[in-house]
């Protein structure tokens, strides 16, 4: 598989891909909160799409395009949200926010009119125990402004 | 180490080769929670097997085939359109994350009472269609459904498609605690047509989830709901108690269970006229 377009290999494909991320290839900005797919802090990028990694083996990302939070900061999108998350002062603990920056900077990337509406679906799979979402979504789209993708 | 041998289906044959010796892992929305530490150490990845075919594609006979090893959100924007009541139900499955993985077949082979994907494929008549190193086979959803985690597929066998009837009226409703990630407490599917341009109906199917050990097709209620004026609705959310048997669970009791089935019941006439000219999107 390629992470953040680099060439992995000698991964055990038996391994949640969670496990392969933050082990293997020591990228430990992707959390790992309840491991069964409910809270979203393992969120990467699987060809493009948001996967809980928690849930994915990492044989079934091979040949693969796998993007995770640290492979964000080389996407425009991904580098005007993380600036809007801290001049929002969106994060409190800060362990949610790998997850909702993939997510979120997903959405971005695709979405032509994006809506406080589309943030909050985008986002309804990142479960934060902080914030209570207000900040996050308005970070978000004013990211969002930025790109012109705010209607 | 894990331990553990993932083996790639690039084909259909290939998948039916490997399963007669190993268990298929799709989307793993279910195996990676439930299952695998328990789970035998060779599994088959069926997740490649989705790019090889359309998602969704109409047949010669009107009928829509669905493929049950694409993720739901591969399934959703196909260009073919899905029926209503599926639609609904994948539109508030889990979270995008899960939808991007999660699949039909292992929605059904994963055998839960609250397997949202289940009662639309009931009131569509759905087909399901079987496959292993023994030969194939064509099965109505009603005859897999067994019990809890239990279904009628053999060792080895797995699921390619689901053919669905081409419904003109359906739809899907849960409840569950919240919008996202929320595991249905009731669960109600229905299709019907409309014979005429009152309130009369035809061909009615209702599928109740989580009120009874397996996904339950409700056939008194069925009979009551001629049409939708009130009493006849009425009729129906009584007749409705006598085809399911809730329990007591963790999320609702068999009491609260039984009468917020009654209520979504209740609620199709207001469901059926919201939807307006909405309701073809078949
Ligand atoms: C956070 C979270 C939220 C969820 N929310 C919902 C929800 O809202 N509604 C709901 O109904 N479910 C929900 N689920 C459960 C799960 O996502 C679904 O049941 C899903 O459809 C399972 O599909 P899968 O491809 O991921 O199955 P897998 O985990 O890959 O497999 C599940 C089982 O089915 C078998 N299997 C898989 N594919 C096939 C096949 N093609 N043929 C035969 N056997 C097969 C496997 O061997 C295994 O036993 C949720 C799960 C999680 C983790
Ligand atoms: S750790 Fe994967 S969803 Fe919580
Ligand atoms: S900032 Fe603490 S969980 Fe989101």
């Amino acid at each position: 598989m390629n992470v953040n377009g680099t060439a992995v290999t000698g991964y055990d494909a038996g391994a949640r891909l969670l496990d392969v991320i933050r082990e293997h290839l020591g990228l430990r900005g992707t959390k790992e909160g309840c491991g069964v797919g409910e809270c979203g802090s393992c969120t990467v990028l699987l060809d493009g799409e948001p996967v809980c990694s928690c849930l994915v083996l990492a044989g079934q990302a091979e040949g693969r395009e796998v993007t995770t939070v640290e492979g964000l900061a080389s996407c425009p999108a991904g580098a005007r949200l993380r600036e809007q998350l801290v001049d929002h002062q969106a994060l409190q603990c800060g362990y949610c926010i790998p997850g909702v920056m993939v997510s979120a900077t997903a959405h971005l990337s695709r979405t032509e009119e994006v809506t406080e509406e589309s943030v909050r679906t985008a986002i309804s799979g990142n479960l934060c125990r902080c914030t209570g979402y207000t900040k996050l979504v308005s970070a978000v789209l004013t990211a969002a402004s930025d790109t012109g993708a705010h209607s | 180490m894990s331990g553990r041998i993932l083996l790639s289906a690039a084909t259909e044959s290939a998948a039916d080769r490997l399963c007669a010796t190993a268990r298929p892992v799709a989307g793993g929305t279910d195996l990676l929670v439930h299952g695998l530490d328990a789970a035998p150490v060779n599994l088959v990845d069926l997740s490649r097997l989705a790019g090889r075919r359309r998602p969704v594609s109409r047949l010669p006979n009107g009928s829509i085939r669905v493929s049950a090893t694409a993720p739901l959100s591969v399934i959703t924007s196909a260009d073919v359109p899905v029926p209503a009541a599926l639609a609904d139900a994948i539109a508030e499955f889990a979270s995008p994350q899960i939808r991007n993985r999660a699949t039909i077949g292992g929605n059904i082979a994963n055998g839960s009472p609250a397997a949202d994907l289940v009662p639309p494929l009931v009131v569509c008549d759905a087909i399901v269609g079987v496959r292993g190193s023994g030969g194939r086979r064509d099965v109505p959803i009603g005859d897999l459904l067994v019990g809890p985690g239990r279904t009628t597929l053999a060792p080895g066998e797995w699921i390619e498609y689901v053919d669905l009837a081409p419904v003109h009226h359906s739809g899907f409703r849960k409840l569950g605690y919240r919008r996202a990630l929320a595991i249905a407490v009731v669960s109600l599917a229905w299709s019907w047509t409309r014979p005429g341009s009152g309130p009369e109906l035809a061909d009615v199917r209702l599928a109740a989830g989580a009120v009874a050990p397996t996904v339950v097709r409700c056939t008194r209620a069925e009979a009551a709901l001629r049409s939708l004026r009130p009493d006849d609705v009425g009729a129906a959310a009584r007749a409705i108690q006598d085809d399911i048997t809730p329990i007591d669970d963790l999320r609702a009791s068999a009491h609260y269970r039984a009468g917020a089935l009654a209520g979504l019941v209740c609620e199709l006439p207001m469901v059926a006229a919201h939807r307006g000219g909405k309701t073809e999107r078949l």
